[in-house]
């Protein structure tokens, strides 16, 4: 029987990726995400190349949401083998004094808390079949900071280090927990934010010579699906061209 | 396969950790170098790679040996014409007490594990610079973070590896070359049978979260992972593999 995965995020740059990835590799995909249309457009592209794919909408901020979707998805194919955790973003770039404390819990409950609340939903359907893969999304600045992103490198320190006790907690039953940092993604979120020459000149200090695509994050959370992976757990995989090297 | 066509030199690759990953690279459709000390076991290596179906050459070296290395690039580029992959596996594990200690250990120490790093991958860059790709995979382990009673030399060149790549990867980036590190927990090898009780090290290998006694095959998948494509903007890391008995 085919692998299930379930991919929150999965509309977007690298969650869209990352379905593609683990399709191509025979994974039924579950493709989740706030905008149910960009979700279905991933779906449907993965479909039409031939693999297995479905689409759910879900806000990770709501338990309610959460439990449903984990109740769909496990009642539909009985199993979840796979947790990508991708939802997240920064949502904005200002000064700390500038925050609202709305806009603060905004960006810490959509990286940190989505993160918790699909683990904690997830996590007892992969005790029962005593295996499964959790992969966490933190980034480079979770672990150096960045400057007008307080919440955002908060929530992804905090993943971080959730990631390392959940992998703890889940040992004993052969399910396996680790984060992925990604470093500047070539993203359509992330673009539409700069131009081209102003990204390639902002990160010309990549040891590559290049930023990153969706596609080599999407390997990286592949690798983390497969048994060449078997014995890594509570780690953080970072995919950012050598940028930080922690 | 992965990397049909590629060429890969594993130093230390006669025996444990090595001999898994040359193996491995074989059965990928890589070209192996078994570089080793020990001739009888490089060659046993690669019978084992043509028993595979795969191309190997094994070559006696000390790594701590410039020369030596000088004579390893010469042989591998004559037997394969070109290098892509490069795993620094090559060491020496020995205990002594800080106090007391000889600097002849220390200086063996640090001259194989670190050293050998250097003068391999001094040895086979240029030719990685070329093509405009290359891959270079250092072995560290567990103990350069955790550290290890009775093994500070040790630690020290495990430390220091990860630093060396870090800084290698900065310097080699700009030419499509990744260097990476992996961080093996301790495993059944002959390795930790140096200085405890049969008993003891199973004990011992057994006490992580997963529970698993790590074996030399289980480090082969992440350095196949990095020495292939899908890895191309991975670099300047070092990759725990240590079923979660620490984790950074």
């Amino acid at each position: 029987m085919s692998q299930v995965a379930l991919i929150t995020g999965g509309g977007g740059g690298i969650g869209g990726a990352v379905a593609r990835r683990m399709a191509a590799a025979g994974i039924t995909v579950m493709v989740a995400d706030y905008d149910h249309a960009a979700a279905e457009k991933v779906s449907a592209e993965i479909a039409a190349a031939g693999k297995k794919a479905e689409a759910f909408a879900v806000d990770v901020t709501q338990a309610r949401d959460v439990k449903t979707l984990v109740a769909d998805v496990e009642k539909r194919f009985g199993r979840i083998d796979v947790l990508a955790n991708i939802a997240g973003g920064s949502f904005y770039t200002q000064r700390i004094e500038e925050f609202t404390w709305a806009e603060w819990k905004e960006v810490i409950d959509v990286n940190l808390k989505g993160t918790f609340l699909m683990c904690r939903e997830v996590a007892p359907v992969m005790q029962r079949q005593k295996s499964g893969r959790i992969l966490n999304t933190a980034s480079n600045y979770g672990v150096t900071g960045s400057a007008l992103r307080t919440p955002y490198s908060a929530a992804k320190a905090g993943i971080i280090a959730f990631t390392k006790t959940l992998a703890q907690e889940l040992a004993p039953d052969g399910i396996l927990v680790n984060t992925v940092a990604p470093g500047p993604t070539d993203t359509p979120r992330v673009m539409g934010k700069e131009s081209a020459e102003e990204r390639n000149r902002r990160w010309s200090q990549i040891p590559l010579g290049r930023t990153g695509q969706p596609e080599d994050l999407a390997e990286a959370y592949y690798f983390f699906t497969t048994v060449e992976s078997a014995w890594i757990t509570g780690q953080t995989f970072h995919v950012n061209g050598g940028l930080v090297t922690p | 396969m992965r990397l049909q066509g590629k060429v890969a030199v594993v130093t230390g690759g006669a025996q444990g950790i090595g001999r898994a990953i040359a193996l491995g690279l074989g059965r990928e459709g890589a070209g192996v170098v078994v570089a080793d000390l020990q001739a009888d076991k490089a060659k046993n290596v690669v019978d084992e790679l043509y028993g595979l179906g795969a191309e190997g050459h094994p070559v006696t070296v000390d790594v701590a040996n410039e020369a030596a290395v000088e004579r390893l690039a010469k042989e591998t580029f004559d037997r394969f014409g070109k290098v892509d992959i490069l795993v620094n596996d090559a060491g020496v594990y020995l205990k002594a007490m800080v106090v007391g200690m000889s600097e002849e250990l220390w200086d063996r120490t640090l001259n194989v594990n670190l050293g050998g790093n250097f003068l391999c991958s001094r040895a086979f860059i240029p030719s990685m610079r070329k093509q405009k790709s290359g891959r270079i995979i250092s072995i560290a382990s567990g103990i350069a973070h955790y550290g290890a009673k009775e093994f500070a030399p040790y630690a020290a060149s495990k430390a220091a590896i990860i630093g060396f790549v870090k800084a290698l990867a900065r310097e080699v980036g700009a030419d499509g070359i990744t260097a990476n590190a992996i961080c093996p927990g301790a495993a059944n090898t002959t390795m930790p049978r140096s200085h405890r009780s049969e008993e003891e090290v199973m004990a011992r290998l057994r006490s992580n979260p997963l529970g698993h006694v790590l074996e030399p095959e289980d480090f082969v998948g992440p350095v196949l992972f990095l020495a292939s494509a899908a890895a191309s903007y991975i670099t300047g890391q070092a990759i725990n593999i240590n079923c979660g008995s620490y984790m950074i």
